[in-house]
């Protein structure tokens, strides 16, 4: 899967905003959307608020876990634990990176918020590298992925099963063969 | 006609519809252009974008797009020629003219139907009232009905009644010659002298403010849309003044967001701050000696082009206590003890060098931890893309460049603009002093005259409208701090330099004379049009400015010698 996509499903991920003008209620595929108003907050995908804030139609509302001092206890706590600890949102990397590149005027401290958020993405992103490093290298049979996020799993999609693969293949070679006829490849 | 609210008359007609925008190529332009095409994408307005660089590209635009479109947004240009018969368009065409030439034209103003002027009714436009101008033709019915009237009376009653319908006839023809005599001479008044009004972008930025969708984007362009009128000194000193103030009040409503500690905006959120900064055109991206050099203000004050202003200005230097290595060296790596107070310094030194305004009121903009520009280092960047001469590329690329270095994303474009000035700016200081000290200026009796060769260095850059002006003031400005003849500093300034090698034309630029309380009102668009009728020189007037035309360089001669009689 390529990043662009994560981003994409990540676009689904209700957000508040407050709306600068007024519409009735609009009937999607994909869900409703509730009527607007001025000045009054309304939850719509994140795809529409970007769009709309673009359009400078309305002002999008910071989500909840998207505040210093909440980013900074669960960073100590990721440094804390060996496995993955939850995080408030799982696309909580796409989101920062979205919101901040369009909407920053709306999101106080971003700039603390956008080095909380890369802090903890590093230490998650390295334990699972260690994860994996282990799992290839002492060929353990399972792994325990609990709370990670889809963009976290994608960065290493790849690489994980090209190398399981190859692992198999070669352990797979090494086994003595009952027919010889031609195998795999 | 005037249009009294923009937004109703004007943006509410055209948000449903598919608008051709026609903008003219200056930096004011661009900036109206591109507030104008931020509202568009905000409201999901279809608009093509066609740039055009004079009349008969105007008139070109016009019938390859008449066909598709009913509404037309003219940006700095169309006001100050009768636009309907110029251009002949249907009778359902709407052009919407948003432009700073001034005077409008009497028929632009006056026509309610095709004809909107996005222009505010202030109180320097003059305009003639309309029975001065325009007479119906109703009166001259009337009487000739009573005449004929008069002529089936029978005929004893004949001679008296010829009398009377005589007599009557014989006065209304002679109110008719006078009035038309008052039509004449009410018009000429009117249309002799050139001048600017209030800046388009900043007329643009109005409109998006009254529909609250102004955003600090919107308002620096129309900072830089003041600017350029100031740069290339479109405006009075008075004038461009108030228009700050107009802004000021814009900044500090966008910025008063910033001022608490605990809720600060990110730093790549953009920040407008007003400035009351050196006149040194480019100083923060050069170092401050090459400025000193390259600026109009300092040279001529100096006098750099001779060795005692050379010496003056080292002495000037070393009255402030700056050390010449540090003055060489690009602007951000001088010691940041030197830079903090560098203005008040060079105010206070420049004070005793007789240079009393040094500083000017501005603008600034701050995005991200490198990015810090003035207003008018933009109108410099985007002036130079405009008219690039360097590669050979058609106009409307270099359009959509300068168009480009307005944007926050694209800072490539804004560097390559200032570098492109910095060149243009040397050029135009080398070339100044190399007119001064060969005496290349002579004066003509009414006016100045300077002639630019085929062979000097740069001269390719002078075939363009904006650098020749910047180059001719700043030549004017020049001259007469070094000439002791006080009749020559009350002089304009007219200035010819190579336009098309090919088909043998140079372009000739008039200014008026340099004051301090100049009201900057330009009358060779009209001395150039009776020189050229009245000698039968072969020329083009297609600028929009009609104070730049093209000559076909055999009849530059014959083409001044006309203007000489025309104007002693």
């Amino acid at each position: 899967m390529d990043p662009s996509e994560v981003e994409f499903l990540a676009e689904k991920e209700m957000v508040t905003i407050i709306s600068n003008f007024s519409l009735d209620k609009m009937y999607l595929i994909g869900g409703d959307l509730g009527p607007f108003n001025p000045g009054l907050p309304v939850n719509v995908p994140l795809w529409l608020a970007l769009n709309l804030k673009q359009r400078q139609k309305c002002r999008i509302v910071p989500p909840e876990w998207m505040d210093v001092e909440k980013l900074e206890e669960i960073r100590e706590q990721e440094r804390k634990e060996e496995t993955f600890t939850p995080i408030p949102n799982p696309h909580y990397m796409e989101l920062t990176k979205l919101l901040l590149n369009h909407a920053s005027d709306n999101i106080p401290k971003a700039d603390e918020i956008r080095t909380l958020v890369k802090d903890i993405w590093d230490t998650r992103v390295a334990k699972l590298r260690l994860s994996a490093d282990s799992f290839i290298s002492q060929l353990e049979a399972h792994a325990k992925l609990d709370n990670l996020t889809l963009m976290e799993i994608n960065t290493t999609r790849t690489f994980l099963l090209d190398s399981l693969n190859s692992m198999y293949k070669l352990r797979a070679s090494l086994q003595p063969q009952p027919a010889a006829k031609g195998h795999h490849y | 006609m005037f249009l009294t609210d923009i937004r109703k008359e004007f943006y509410d007609v055209v948000v449903n519809q598919r608008v051709a925008l026609f903008v003219s190529s200056d930096v004011d332009a661009l900036c109206a252009c591109k507030i104008l095409q931020a509202l568009f994408h905000c409201d999901h307005v279809q608009y093509t974008l066609v740039p055009v660089t004079g009349w008969q590209d105007l008139g070109t635009a016009f019938l390859e797009h008449k066909e598709q479109f009913r509404y037309f947004v003219l940006i700095n240009c169309g006001a100050n020629v009768d636009l309907l018969e110029t251009l002949q368009p249907e009778e359902d065409t709407i052009f919407f003219i948003c432009d700073t030439h001034r005077p409008v034209d009497v028929v632009n103003v006056y026509n309610d139907t095709q004809i909107k002027l996005l222009i505010k009714q202030d109180d320097d436009l003059g305009i003639p009232a309309y029975d001065d101008i325009f007479r119906d033709e109703e009166e001259d019915a009337e009487d000739s009905g009573n005449e004929s009237d008069s002529n089936s009376e029978p005929s004893g009653k004949r001679t008296r009644f010829d009398e009377g319908a005589v007599e009557r006839r014989i006065e209304r023809q002679r109110a008719k010659r006078e009035w038309e005599a008052r039509r004449r001479e009410i018009l000429f008044d009117y249309e002799q002298y050139e001048y600017h009004g209030t800046s388009s972008a900043m007329v643009i930025f109005e409109l998006s403010w009254v529909m609250t969708k102004d955003t600090k984007d919107m308002l620096w362009w129309a900072i830089i849309g003041l600017a350029d009128q100031w740069v290339h000194d479109k405006i009075t000193h008075m004038k461009y003044v108030t228009d700050i103030a107009t802004l000021q009040r814009h900044v500090s409503r966008h910025s008063h967001h910033n001022e608490d500690e605990e809720n600060s905006l990110s730093i790549d959120c953009m920040r407008i701050c007003f400035e009351y900064d050196l006149r040194l055109s480019l100083y923060q991206h050069w170092s401050l000696y090459e400025s000193i050099c390259n600026s109009c203000y300092t040279t001529s004050s100096f006098k750099l082009w001779s060795m005692h202003g050379q010496k003056k200005l080292q002495e000037f230097l070393a009255d402030m206590g700056l050390p010449l290595k540090q003055v060489r060296q690009k602007f951000n790596s001088m010691d940041i003890s030197i830079k903090e107070n560098l203005r008040d310094v060079i105010e206070e030194s420049s004070n005793k060098y007789g240079m009393k305004d040094i500083r000017i009121q501005t603008f600034s903009v701050h995005f991200g931890f490198k990015n810090k520009f003035l207003a008018g280092d933009v109108v410099h960047a985007a002036a130079a893309l405009l008219e690039n001469v360097e590669k050979e590329e058609n106009p409307s690329d270099n359009f959509i460049r300068a168009l480009d270095s307005l944007s926050r994303s694209k800072l490539d474009q804004l560097h390559c603009g200032i570098e492109l000035a910095k060149k243009k700016l040397i050029a135009i200081q080398q070339t100044v002093a190399s007119c001064i000290c060969t005496n290349l200026i002579l004066s003509q009796g009414p006016f100045l005259y300077c002639c630019l060769m085929e062979g000097t260095p740069d001269v390719k850059l002078f075939s363009k409208t904006l650098a020749l002006t910047l180059l001719c003031k700043y030549l004017l400005k020049s001259f007469v701090r070094s000439t002791r003849n006080k009749r020559c500093k009350l002089l304009p300034l007219i200035m010819t330099a190579p336009m098309d090698v090919e088909k043998g034309t140079v372009i000739v630029l008039g200014i008026p004379p340099e004051s301090e309380t100049s009201d900057k009102k330009n009358f060779f668009g009209r001395a150039f049009e009776k020189a050229a009728e009245s000698t039968g020189s072969r020329t083009l007037h297609d600028n929009f400015d009609t104070f730049v035309i093209e000559l076909k360089t055999e009849d530059r001669s014959k083409f001044l010698d006309a203007l000489i009689t025309l104007l002693s």
